[in-house]
């Protein structure tokens, strides 16, 4: 069986793009996340009152040898199963001025986003090789893109990995394995929940923050086969506030 | 696990796999030129190798593996070792 690993797919829109996949894709879902139970059983409830099947993997991105530890006892256990898409979502922001910014806000945002990319995409691709198909998507940023005042760390990691995903996507584009970045902008989740949204849609374009679920639409268009032909792009998803 | 044994076994998921005759196939032959392998190619023969022998190779194995004896030889290191 064909599997899409979504990680940090408990909340936001990790969870957005898990519901839809198992939902248009008809993928089963596995959804990693590091600590939030409830949240992550939500989920797998969400997914499969769509007729999904969700399987959690609660894991640290960031910790290499945990994050091998529960992959590799999850293919033990499923010998037969491959994992044909990875959604690279796992991210958090710990935003300040760079000149007061803590060593510890500076990598734990880099080990998680950035780290965590490799930790899962690296111990999973050689078997995407030999499958020869697959997809991997990572979740950036348009501060990863533009860079943000106040997100010197986070921009960073997401301008990394954009990077990351370009060089990787010509690396393995042979053996029909795309790799593609999607970059929101402010998007109604958790990490956005604090801003002041009917200040700053003043200079979104649409006059909006957007919708995890339209993410997760963009997500799912680049998860499937329609989308052979698109590899190594930064696909920005912003309402028109950088292009 | 003796060498004649070795040699036989890789022939033959070579043949099997890399869509090479058989003929092509000896101690001297450049390895990467006869088996036309990309550097991706090399993920296939990692696969096959631990399939048939059950044991790991990592890309660095590969450094100094010029024709087939040298390949047996790093086979025969690592089931042997």
């Amino acid at each position: 069986m064909k599997y899409a690993l979504v990680t940090g797919g408990s909340r936001g829109i990790g969870r957005a793009v898990a519901i839809k996949l198992a939902k248009e894709l008809e993928y089963p879902i596995l959804v990693n996340y590091q600590s939030n139970d409830d949240a992550a059983n939500e989920t797998k409830t969400l997914i499969e009152a769509e007729g999904g099947s969700c399987t959690l993997l609660k894991f640290n991105v960031a910790n290499q040898e945990e994050t091998h530890k529960v992959l590799d006892q999850w293919s033990e256990a499923n010998p037969d199963a491959t994992i044909e898409v990875i959604i690279n979502n796992a991210g958090i922001t710990r935003d300040g001025l760079f000149m007061w910014m803590k060593p510890e806000d500076w990598h734990d945002v880099l080990n998680i986003s950035l780290n965590g990319f490799y930790n899962v995409t690296n111990h999973l691709v050689q078997k995407m090789l030999t499958n020869r198909y697959g997809r991997i998507i990572n979740l950036v940023s348009v501060s990863g893109v533009k860079g943000t005042a106040g997100q010197t760390n986070y921009s960073a990691a997401k301008g990394a990995l954009v990077a990351a995903t370009k060089a990787l996507a010509q690396e393995i584009a042979k053996r029909k394995i795309t790799v593609n970045a999607v970059a929101p902008g402010f998007i109604k989740t958790d990490m956005t929940a604090e801003m002041d949204e009917k200040e700053l849609k003043r200079m979104i374009p649409v006059n909006r923050f957007g919708e995890a679920e339209e993410v997760a639409d963009l997500v799912a268009f680049l998860a499937s086969k329609k989308a052979s032909y698109i590899t190594g792009e930064v696909i920005n998803i912003n309402g028109g506030i950088y292009s | 696990m003796e060498s004649n044994l070795i040699i036989e076994k890789v022939n033959e998921f070579l043949v099997e796999e890399f869509e090479v005759e058989i003929e092509e196939i000896s101690p001297e032959a450049n390895l990467k030129e006869t088996l036309d392998l990309d550097s991706l190619d090399y993920v296939d023969l990692v696969v096959a190798i631990e399939a048939t022998f059950g044991v790991k190779l990592v890309g660095e194995d590969f450094v100094g593996v010029e024709n087939f004896q040298n390949f047996y030889d790093l086979i025969e290191n690592k089931v042997n070792s």
